[in-house]
């Protein structure tokens, strides 16, 4: 692997998000936000919490499929752009397994998940895990009974999407969807990292 | 001739390189797209399960509220008119988008937003719609209002009467003590 990822956390962890004079963030093709991580966690965890047992499921894929949208998007801004051009291509060598690999780096310089990848088959199977995330942060005290990193399950698949599913499209019709993502740890749940496998889907 | 000074928020911008989190003001936040943003909403709106609408409105006055109170309390923010330029500068800085409260007090306020994320982010992704999407503002606003006067959580209903996401030059936000 030819990823230095130490590097690349390094230089991306730098980058300065700002809203601009209409109080906007226009970067990588889309508009971004910098909200508290509080936000984010209180409207998954109270929206799980009150739908009941048998609507759990669906209020899960609803928060992982907003994430693989916002991931298979703003992933595809992020390695087209200026400062990966800079910082992370001239690293790549394999192509399209060094840019997941770099591609977590980002994920995991921008804040959402101390992340990388640990097992990769190429267009079949990725296992990721992520040592600290700010999804965890919904338990304080003790360990849950339910796995909460929506987030993360949701752009890890589509990660995998942009990588293996084709080309990218930008109305999400094709290539999007065709992994998914499945949270086996969790430290919320007790364990000492979160883990991801991310397969085709069904 | 009087000098009017405009009140600038400060806001500490923090990388960990241990738990590789950032933080504003001691407090994490996290780079979020439109598309997740009104994805969040759209589930909102569309939520058959429970109320989606009150439950995002009532997370991000939570939210908000919570850090504008700190960050009046740190900073010894005392006016009104000095509270709500931080609000709006917040606002903006988190690129939520341009606000500006026309009148505010302890029983009802105004609020227009001039740019919104949401709505703008929405209007891209899927298009206009004549319904309000801006159910994360408006959370926001009854936060900021809450911090503004003491009040406890739930005190203010806001309602969004025009919105840019329906054509509207601006988004109109009424506010009105319960």
């Amino acid at each position: 692997m030819a990823i230095d990822r130490k590097q690349v956390i390094s230089n991306m962890s730098k980058i300065k998000v700002v809203g601009n004079e209409e109080g906007l963030i226009p970067a990588f093709n889309v508009y971004i936000t910098q909200l508290p991580a509080a936000f984010w966690n209180g409207f998954a965890e109270r929206l799980t919490r009150q739908v009941g047992a048998e609507l759990l499921e669906s209020a899960e894929w609803l928060l992982v499929n907003a994430a693989h949208e916002c991931g298979y998007h703003t992933g595809y801004g992020i390695i087209t752009s200026e400062e990966w051009k800079a910082v992370v291509q001239p690293m790549v060598e394999k192509v399209p397994e060094d840019i997941l690999h770099g591609a977590f780096a980002v994920f995991t310089a921008w804040g959402w998940a101390k992340s990388e990848i640990t097992e990769l088959i190429p267009n079949e199977k990725m296992v990721v895990r992520a040592y600290d995330y700010y999804e965890s942060d919904v338990v304080t005290y003790g360990a849950s009974n339910k796995m909460s990193a929506y987030m993360i399950r949701g752009v890890c698949a589509a990660f995998m999407d942009l990588a293996y599913g084709g080309e990218y499209d930008p109305t999400g019709k094709t290539g999007l969807r065709t992994f998914q993502c499945q949270q086996v740890k969790g430290i919320e749940c007790g364990d000492e990292y979160g883990e991801f496998v991310v397969t085709h889907a069904n | 001739m009087a000098q009017f000074k405009t009140t600038e928020i400060v806001l500490d911008h923090k990388f960990d390189p241990k738990t590789c989190r950032h933080s504003l003001n001691d407090m994490v936040h996290v780079l979020h797209c439109h598309h997740y943003a009104t994805l969040y909403s759209r589930l909102a709106d569309d939520c058959g399960m429970l109320d989606g609408k009150k439950l995002l409105a009532e997370v991000s006055e939570d939210t908000f509220s919570a850090f504008l109170i700190r960050y009046y309390e740190r900073n010894t923010v005392q006016t009104i008119a000095e509270k709500i330029a931080i609000a709006e500068q917040y606002y903006a800085a988190t690129g939520l988008g341009q606000m500006q409260v026309t009148c505010a007090g302890m029983e009802s306020g105004e609020v227009n937003l001039i740019h919104s994320h949401v709505d703008e982010g929405w209007i891209k992704k899927w298009g206009k719609r004549d319904q309000p999407v801006n159910f994360i503002t408006a959370g926001y606003i009854a936060g900021m209002f809450n911090a503004l006067f003491g009040c406890a959580p739930r005190t203010y209903h806001v309602v969004e009467s025009e919105c840019i996401v329906s054509g509207a030059e601006r988004s109109k936000f009424e506010v009105v003590r319960k």
